[in-house]
């Protein structure tokens, strides 16, 4: 332990890049992002549809290396080190992805199971971690349950379950809430608040539902066209000098709708194929 | 410079760099599973019983389609020799015996793995895609479990196995198949026709060796593209085809590699 | 028990493989009827004939190469033992002319093209784009069935035709190396022993295994259902159907024509 954490000395930033840029094929996707979370920190990261704001966080858990710059998470030099040192970092790291990323071929308990059974936990302990950790996501006593028998909203939650469950010192939240009422929207936010608070692990959550986020984080970062547009304190938001982001974050016509216009215009589905 | 349009020639760098990757690819799959299938795969964490299932999944559901195939090759293969051999001189007594001692050594593995490569090839790339496009692998990767090692190695023991029993049951099946066409079509005596005495342990060694081979290349090449799948449902089915056509074209490669090996060894002894 | 499971098993098997037949016999007979009057969408044809036929010589090429040079390789043993070159060329061409070309060069389309068809067929289906044709009062059948299954024909026939020649090509160069047979020794003998009847012979084999590849691969790819894991479970299908259909169509030609 005490050797993977030599490196947390500087500053105490749990997440901290510098000039990240990732591009595919033919395209950039980032540009010279820099951005710094502390410990205990929560980060909200908003923009528009396909800004970069999943790659973004694919880079932070260490799953895409990036082009240029430099990732440090939680001490380590992600964007240099050998992949099993990264897998090591990742271990430590939970997190929720956009489209759940449930295991099919498991059920819902082995799928909370997981990073506990191959994160060297205690047999003995997982089966009652895990039905306390759907038990805290409201999903009590659905461990036998197959991924594709559940609605949208309770594979999130599964993967929320998922992410957390081994007590990550880090968690990234990729749209947590995306295509959920507000009731449970509220809900699952005082869940990770309430997680965190028992923690004290860091906190990255993308989101598209810019209150909801803006209640939730204490800083939010703005994401347009793979650049940082705008950091700063959340309560600050909606009042930030930058016209765009202002627009954007309280879904204003005029700009906001330029914004999205161009996020929208990508490639037709399918494209593949037919070549 | 001026007459070759520069969108072409950048088209072809991206074209030669996406060839590289892929091969760079290839090779780091195909090493993974053979260091994890030695080591690390026996190390971690492993899921029970999963070898057992993926030879359920390989090898008892190709089973019908294997025998079926084999079998209707093995009437073919002795209808054309019998119609050769009876146009100049009688030689139906031979036909059985130069038959067994080609399937054993060639036809029989060869033409087991073909199939294996369409079936198999195809089942393994879309699962494996369809949890590389659904994020699944990433997730793999997000409780530091290679993807390789959970995935790839238990098919790859699964199919090895699989190839070389299924190549058994398949050459099972053509041999029987051919002796009923030598007997309902051309009167070849089963006696005469079921006759090992040309198949020789060189030519079991060298059979045996292809199955092997054939076996093991299948899971890496079809794990391979399905790792390599992008997009969605699209983005799936064209990781299978490329499976499908990259197993078959191996298979062919290998036999043609370790035929040419075992000619070299035995010589005219074959 | 275990023999009700596997009686029970071997119905629904059987049952599931009957409907495919059937499905693909019903719609081998709407592509038929759609050609009466024979309207067709020519730039289709035009796009799967390059697609399907340009774009498969490497691999056709590249496989028919092997094939020819495998055949060197298995006769080769034989022709040490007894001294037989001059029956070499004969050998090679009598097998790969008749058997060996149609059916590899069949297996290998099917996974190229017929895969390529089925998945492109299947994401249509699963994207609803089917029912937006039939929306615009297009024929599906018409319009995408109809051009694919004379495409992938036409382009079978071409691929085996290019294929054996290029086999030879692959044969002459092995026996050279390795038994030192002279490439027009080859040639002779295989002029002189094959006729026609036999080239053809495989043609018309590449014809048929052109239509079941095309019927099978369409038939699964607009059958599909559930999203990413369904294409490719229709492509896997697809396959295996035409893979399957290609070794009982050969053995009934082969009994048939004799
Ligand atoms: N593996 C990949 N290969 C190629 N392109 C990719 C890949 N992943 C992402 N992209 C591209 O990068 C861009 C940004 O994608 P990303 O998923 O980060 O957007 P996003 O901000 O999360 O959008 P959304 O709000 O819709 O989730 C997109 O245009 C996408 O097509
Ligand atoms: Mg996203």
């Amino acid at each position: 332990m005490t050797a993977q954490r030599d490196g947390d000395a500087g500053g105490g930033a749990a997440v901290e890049l510098q000039g990240v840029t990732v591009g595919f094929v033919s395209r950039r996707v980032l540009t010279g992002v820099t951005l710094r979370v502390p410990r205990g920190g929560r980060l909200g990261i908003i923009g528009p549809a396909a800004g970069g704001k999943s790659v973004l966080l694919k880079v932070i858990a260490g799953l895409l290396r990036p082009d240029a710059g430099a990732v440090r998470v939680l001490g380590h030099d992600l964007a240099a080190a050998r992949e099993r040192e990264v897998a090591a970092v990742r271990r430590r790291v939970g997190m929720l992805f956009q489209n759940y990323a449930l295991f099919d071929f498991l059920s819902v308990g082995d799928n909370v199971a997981f990073p506990l059974v191959h994160g060297g936990a205690p047999p003995e302990g997982i089966e009652a971690r895990v039905a306390a950790r759907l038990r805290g996501v409201g999903l009590a006593g659905s461990e036998r349950k197959l991924p594709s028998e559940l609605s949208g909203g309770m594979k999130k939650r599964v993967g929320i379950a998922r992410a957390t469950v081994a007590r990550p010192e880090l968690a990234l939240y990729d749209e947590p809430t995306a295509g959920l009422d507000p009731v449970t929207t509220s809900k699952i936010y005082d869940l990770l608040r309430a997680d965190q608070a028992e923690t004290g692990g860091t906190c990255v959550v993308v989101s598209s539902d810019v209150a909801a986020v803006a209640g939730f984080a204490d800083t939010i970062a703005m994401l347009h066209d793979g650049r940082v547009r705008w950091v700063g304190p959340a309560a600050a938001l909606f009042d930030a000098d930058d016209p765009l982001v202002r627009s954007f974050a309280r879904g204003e016509e005029r700009e906001g709708a330029a914004v999205l216009a161009r996020a929208v215009a990508i490639e037709p589905p399918g494209a593949g194929v037919w070549s | 410079m001026a007459l070759v349009p520069r969108r072409s020639l950048t088209s072809l760098g991206a074209r030669t760099l996406d060839l590289v990757d892929a091969v760079t690819d290839l090779v780091r799959v195909a090493a993974g599973t053979v260091s994890g299938a030695v080591f690390t795969y026996w190390r971690g964490t492993r899921p029970k019983g999963e070898i057992a299932r993926q030879m359920h999944a390989i090898g008892n559901r190709s089973l019908l389609f294997v025998m079926v195939t084999l079998g209707f090759v093995g009437m073919v293969m002795v209808y054309q020799t019998c119609l050769l051999t009876t146009q100049v001189v009688d030689g139906r007594g031979q036909v059985g015996a130069q038959f067994a001692r080609l399937l054993v050594l060639d036809v029989g593995p060869s033409l087991t793995a073909m199939m294996l490569a369409t079936r198999v090839g195809a089942g393994i790339a879309a699962e494996i895609g369809s949890m590389k496009v659904t994020e699944q692998i990433d997730a793999l990767r997000m409780s530091a479990v290679t993807p390789v090692d959970y995935l790839i190695v238990p098919r790859f023991f699964a199919c090895v196995l699989m190839t070389v029993v299924l190549s058994i049951f398949g050459m099972a099946a053509s041999w029987a198949a051919g002796g009923l066409t030598g007997y309902y079509s051309f009167q070849i005596n089963p006696r005469t026709f079921f006759d090992l005495s040309m198949v020789a342990p060189a030519h079991v060694v060298l059979g045996m060796t292809k199955a092997v081979a054939y076996g093991a290349a299948i899971p890496i090449v079809a794990g391979w593209c399905g790792l390599r799948a992008r997009g969605s449902s699209e983005g799936v089915g064209a990781a299978t085809t490329a499976a499908v056509i990259g197993s078959s074209f191996a298979v062919i490669v290998l036999d043609f590699i370790i035929s040419a090996i075992g000619l070299i060894f035995w010589g005219a002894g074959l | 028990m275990i023999l009700q499971r596997t009686l029970t098993t071997l119905g629904a098997r059987s049952m599931a493989v009957a409907r495919d037949a059937g499905g693909v016999f019903v719609l081998l007979l709407e592509v038929l009827r759609s050609l009466v009057p024979p309207s067709m969408d020519g730039r289709e044809l035009m796009r799967n004939l390059y697609k399907m036929g340009y774009r498969s010589v490497p691999i056709v090429v590249l496989t028919a190469l092997f094939v020819g040079a495998l055949m060197v390789v298995q006769l080769a043993a034989f022709v040490k033992q007894f001294g037989a070159t001059a029956l070499v060329g004969w050998g090679t061409g009598y097998a790969v002319f008749r058997e060996v070309g149609p059916i590899l060069i069949g297996l290998m389309f099917s996974g190229r093209v017929g895969a390529n068809n089925t998945a492109e067929l299947a994401t249509m289906t699963v994207t609803d784009q089917i029912d937006g044709l039939q929306a615009l009062a297009i024929d599906p059948i018409r319009y995408l069935v109809v051009p694919r299954v004379l495409a992938m024909i036409v382009c079978l026939v071409a691929l085996t035709v290019i294929g054996d020649l290029v086999a030879l090509i692959g044969a002459m160069a092995m026996s050279q190396v390795v038994l030192d047979i002279h490439p027009l020794t080859l040639w002779y003998s295989l002029v002189d022993n094959l006729s026609t009847a036999d080239f053809l012979h495989g043609v018309y084999k590449s014809m048929v295994f052109g239509a079941a590849i095309a019927l099978s691969s369409c038939y699964f790819g607009l059958t599909v259902k559930g999203g990413a894991v369904g294409v490719g479970r229709a492509v896997n299908a697809a396959v295996v159907g035409a893979a399957v259909s290609i070794c009982f169509l050969d053995f009934l030609m082969t009994y048939l024509t004799a």
